[in-house]
């Protein structure tokens, strides 16, 4: 039997996106530290951020992280290009919210906004700390990479505040359609199992939009 | 009652087609989309022009042979419906109606709304079917299945072959019309000797036929006339990856 | 002509079987050099092709939808019958055979029909076999219901889908055959000519419906499956492309015609709504079972149904039927229905329709019953008419549904041309004058299924002796020139008048005068007006497009042509037969009280019509009744 390559790249997509979720509630939940008074939060975020950088397990996870989005576009870019070739001529009239969510036909503007997020997001934190890249990253009391003052300069700038809040937007309705048809694609059937998901998806989609969106402005405001 | 209808008219499959206007009065609300088709056809000839030509064959929902977009809908306004039981009163007088033919790569246009669907006929081909001659049934009886079950394999069973999941599909995926009928017949007991090799070969027929991948919009069971759900698509997932890893 | 039934020796249950044993076999590698070509694709054609294929025969298979999924098989709703017994409720191979003789009236073969009733059983384990979800017991076993006003319960179902559910098995069945390369299908493909070379059927003309061309195609044997002609009315329960013309081409090559005018009309179709109106939706026989027929009693009357007082309302079924009321057989009902319009009764807009109303039953079982039991049929009836049938009776009407006659076949299935055979619903074998709930399904299934494969061989067995036919035969050619010759005939009318137009007059004058009642003079006028009908059609029909391309008016019209033709053959059979039998009701040959008489003395026979150059020339082939004597049908 030949192989199915699309299902295969379907099975990957979800996959990886499933796998990015858990990642983004460790995210949220470390941003969470940024709530804190400055006093306490810099020491904590500081060391947070360093133990990161330095312990080996978190090395395996991180480069499975690249690979994941790596994967996660890549196979997403190619199924849509195929999706695309699979209707060359669209329709004169289409009522589509008549029968879908506009999300969940527009996951690939909604991934590609998130993309280029990823990337600014990267050469503003990534690179500048990791690579060096840019303004020197100055040391905190600890002598942690003082990543806290990193954010906090950059939260100041309230064309970075609302560019950041903006991108929660599709950054949730991404989520909310990707993970719980994640779980169909990777082959979930249960009827009463899935309704739940959904339920779960809409609540995760929220907190995830609603934290990263609205944490900017809280340490833009302090 | 008037209304204009936008239809698609294209000579052929080369034919690059286009939009044309047709006012039409003279219709009624208890007529059926089609018969308005029908009378417009029928204006159409006496002017000389060439007729519209649609599909159609059992005129009450189960053959599938009808469909075309109406007005952004598959089989037009209505949920799980067909285009043959779409009726005028669902518009207005005045009204103006846009009707395209489905849109896929692997449903070209035959000539004006009609489309090839043989792509189905291909999946099907790979084993949509028990592997058994006939004359070589045991006693209907002699394998008990339970009535739960039955039921699912009917519903998924229940699938016209319409195309409109395909149409309405941004995708143009034929997950849904695969999925039913895999899922019909590996539910039973009869279907189980070749589950594995069932699954495998209708997906990999679907994938060279063109279609898209699903993406659970969920479009298609809105517009499915038997209203066959999504999750047939999920267990269609389930069931290929159990095929790949034991299979 | 001597009309020879082949019906083999022996008693009624040992038939069969000594047909078989006696029969000629072929081997395995011979079958492979032999070819059949199937006309149709609905149960019987689809069921052929498979199993000839399986058997080792090479198959064409032809059908004029986008797939052989399309055939009119799908839309049977109620069920098929099959003599298991799994009810134990006294049901046997003999009750099922005589109820089907009795519901046709003694108009049937009783060896035919017999068999029909033999390999009910076989052919529900093949169905199961095929992965048909039919429906089950909690327990896992197969459910029954009962069907059709007989007394046992052996209607097997899938939902309200049956028919679609079979032809899925059956469709499934053909292509798991296609791909072993042991069928071609031709879809989107009609024959327009039958090509007989030395008296024996040779080959088809077809048109392929896409590209407009014209294609010949030779066999060793030919197998018309072509389903019903009940479009001749226009108006039917039946798909709007379901035609008469390959049955015609064959009947004009040849072939006999078999009781052309038995006709069942259905008592519960939806009314007809405007002139424009292409189809009659049938809404299940079972409705009657909770339903009450009514009329108002007062003629004209323009109240709505719920104003109308109970005592002004006439239940003309349970008046005139006490003891079957509601549930009187299909032609009783239809028959009912129609007089009671026609006296001006009718009720709705075109005042052409009668009450069927739940009112009493939702008093009385509650309406979760009722939607428990006939839920889909509701939602359907409110998709079409906009109407909640909850809150006001149904409208319903008679409407055209089955055609028991078709070509004349024997035993074998085979037709007066050797060589040419016809199944399901297209031969007239099996159901008489009146066809029962849920047996159409069944008469296709067998012949495709159990009786073809197993009759074909002894006429084959010959065939393998002789030259195989090639395309370039000049009967090939004379029959693509005449095909060629009526398709620019047609075309170069050029009148004033659409095809549906002259459909429309044709289906009005088949209906007043040859459908649930007849009667001598006015079919005598039906003959007249539709010779009218049809110098006028070839006089001043207009079509647009042209012959080699896509053109669907072009096939209306051609279909058009033989309905017409065959329409004056339904109404000379109906005039011919001097008594009222089944579904065919002679207003001259009733009781005081309005129920049919038979007259077996003069018309226990199968009339069989020979074309005569535009005239038809009767043959009798009488009906012995060897095993049971006819009685008289009483619903009272």
């Amino acid at each position: 039997m030949a192989l199915n390559p699309l299902f295969f790249r379907k099975t990957l997509v979800a996959g990886t996106g499933l796998f990015l979720c858990v990642f983004l509630v460790v995210h949220l939940s470390a941003n969470c530290i940024l709530l804190l008074p400055e006093d306490i939060a810099r020491g904590m975020y500081n060391s947070y951020s360093t133990t990161l950088r330095e312990s080996p397990l978190i090395k395996i996870v991180a480069y499975l992280l690249y690979l994941s989005i790596i994967l996660h576009v890549v196979y997403a870019l190619l199924i849509t290009i195929r999706n695309r070739k699979a209707k060359p001529q669209k329709y004169v009239m289409n009522h589509a919210n008549e029968n879908s969510s506009w999300s969940s036909r527009n996951m690939g503007i909604l991934g590609t906004l998130i993309l280029i997020f990823i990337v600014i997001h990267l050469v503003n934190f990534w690179a500048r700390i990791k690579l060096g890249f840019g303004d020197a990253v100055a040391l905190d009391v600890d002598g942690n990479k003082d990543v806290y003052e990193v954010t906090y300069s950059l939260f100041h700038n309230i064309y970075y505040v609302i560019f950041y809040t903006i991108i929660s937007v599709p950054l949730a309705f991404h989520l909310y359609h990707g993970f719980k048809s994640g779980f169909k694609t990777l082959g979930f059937y249960h009827k009463k199992g899935l309704k739940i998901i959904a339920k779960v998806s809409l609540v995760y989609a929220l907190i995830m939009g609603i934290g990263f969106g609205i944490i900017p402005f809280i340490v833009y405001l302090k | 009652m008037k209304v204009t209808f936008k239809i698609w008219r294209q000579e052929g499959p080369e034919d690059k087609g286009a939009i044309r206007d047709y006012e039409v009065d003279g219709l009624t609300e208890d007529m059926s989309f089609l018969e308005a088709l029908d009378h417009l056809n029928e204006l159409l000839v006496l002017k000389n022009e060439k007729v519209i030509a649609y599909e159609y064959d059992c005129r009450e929902g189960i053959c599938g042979q009808c469909g075309v977009f109406i007005n952004g809908r598959a089989h037009g306004p209505h949920d799980n419906m067909t285009t043959c039981q779409l009726h005028m009163r669902s518009f207005k007088d005045g009204d103006t109606i846009v009707v395209e033919p489905w849109r896929a790569a692997s449903f070209s246009v035959i000539k004006d709304l009609i489309v090839d669907r043989s792509a189905f006929d291909r999946i099907i081909e790979q084993g949509a079917y028990i592997t058994a001659k006939t004359g070589t049934a045991p006693e209907a009886n002699a394998i008990p299945i339970p009535k739960e079950i039955s039921d699912n394999a009917m519903d998924a069973a229940a699938c016209i072959g319409c195309g409109a999941c395909v149409a309405t599909c941004k995708n143009s995926s034929a997950a849904l019309f695969t999925a039913a009928k895999i899922n019909h017949l590996n539910r039973l007991p009869q279907g189980k000797a070749e589950e594995h090799k069932r699954v495998q070969e209708m997906t990999y027929q679907m994938e060279i036929e063109g279609f898209g991948s699903c993406t659970f919009t969920g479009a298609c069971e809105v517009e499915c006339p038997e209203g066959i759900s999504i999750l047939n698509i999920a267990e269609m997932n389930a069931r290929n990856a159990k095929a790949k890893l034991l299979g | 002509m001597k009309l020879d039934s082949k019906i083999p020796e022996g008693k009624l249950e040992d038939k069969w079987r000594n047909y078989q044993v006696t029969s000629q076999l072929i081997n395995p590698a011979n079958k492979k050099k032999l070819n059949v070509i199937v006309v149709g694709s609905g149960l019987s054609g689809a069921g052929a092709a498979a199993t000839l294929a399986e058997l080792g025969y090479d198959v064409q298979c032809f059908c004029y939808q986008d797939s052989a999924r399309r055939a009119h098989s799908v839309a049977a709703q109620g069920g098929i019958n099959a003599a298991k017994n799994y009810q134990h409720d006294g049901d046997s191979v003999w009750r099922m055979f005589y109820d089907t003789l009795k519901g046709g009236d003694f108009r049937s073969r009783e060896a035919n029909t017999y068999r029909l009733a033999e390999l009910s059983a076989p052919l529900i384990d093949h169905y199961v076999q095929q992965g048909v979800p039919f429906a089950r017991e909690y327990g896992g076993v197969l459910v029954n219901r009962s069907f059709g006003g007989v007394q046992v319960q052996r209607t097997f179902y899938a939902r309200g889908q049956t028919g679609q559910q079979l032809l899925m098995a059956a469709y499934s069945q053909l292509y798991k055959m296609v791909r072993a390369k042991k069928v071609k299908m031709f879809p989107r493909s009609e024959m327009l000519d039958l090509v007989v070379i030395d008296g024996k059927a040779k080959g088809i003309i077809v048109r392929d419906l896409v590209t407009g061309e014209l294609k010949r195609y030779a066999a060793d044997a030919i197998v018309l499956a072509t389903g019903g002609y009940s479009r001749v009315f226009r108006l039917s329960t039946l798909a709007i492309g379901c035609n008469g013309s390959a049955l015609w081409k064959a009947h004009k090559k040849g072939a006999l015609f078999a009781a052309p005018s038995f006709t069942q009309i259905h008592p519960t179709a939806l009314p007809q709504s405007s002139e424009a109106q292409s189809k009659l939706t049938l809404m299940s026989e079972s409705l009657r079972n909770d339903g009450r027929i009514w009329v108002p009693k007062q003629q004209q009357d323009a109240r709505k149904a719920n104003d109308i007082p109970e005592d002004e309302r006439d239940y003309y079924l349970e008046r005139r039927y006490p003891s079957f009321g509601n549930l009187a057989p299909r032609d009783i009902a239809s028959r009912a229905a129609k007089e009671r319009i026609d006296t001006g009764y009718g009720v709705g807009r075109l005042k052409n329709a009668v009450y069927l109303d739940f009112r009493h039953a939702i008093e009385k079982f509650g309406i979760q019953t009722i939607k428990d039991r006939y839920g889909n049929l509701f939602t359907m009836y409110k998709k079409i008419t906009g109407i909640d049938a909850y809150r006001e009776p149904m409208q319903i009407s008679p409407a055209a549904h089955f055609s028991m006659g078709g070509l004349w076949v024997d035993y074998e299935l085979m037709t007066t041309i050797p060589g040419l055979y016809a199944i399901g619903e297209c031969n007239f074998s099996d159901h008489g004058a009146n066809r029962l709930g849920a047996n159409s399904l069944l008469q296709a299934s067998i012949d495709g299924y159990f009786v073809l494969p197993n009759t074909i061989n002894n006429y084959l067995a010959s065939a393998l002796k002789e030259d195989h036919p090639t395309t370039d035969h000049p009967e090939f050619e004379k029959a693509e020139k005449a095909v060629k010759a009526d398709i620019n005939r047609i075309l170069n009318i050029n009148g004033t008048k659409t095809v549906d137009h002259f459909h429309r007059e044709l289906g009005k004058v088949m209906w007043q005068e040859c459908a649930m009642s007849r009667n001598k003079k006015g079919l005598e006028n039906a003959i007249a007006q539709i010779k009218t009908i049809r110098d006028e059609f070839w006089k001043d029909v207009k079509i647009t497009g042209s012959s080699n391309e896509l053109n669907t008016e072009l096939e209306k019209a051609l279909r058009l042509a033989d309905f017409i033709e065959l329409g004056i053959l339904m109404c000379t059979d109906a005039l011919e037969r001097d008594e009222s039998c089944g579904a065919h009701f002679r207003e001259e040959f009733q009781t005081e009280d309005g129920e049919a008489v038979r007259v077996d003395e003069d018309y226990s026979y199968v009339s069989a019509w020979e074309y005569d150059d535009g005239d038809f020339k009767l043959h009798k082939e009488e009906l012995e009744f060897e095993f049971v004597k006819p009685s008289v049908r009483s619903y009272k």
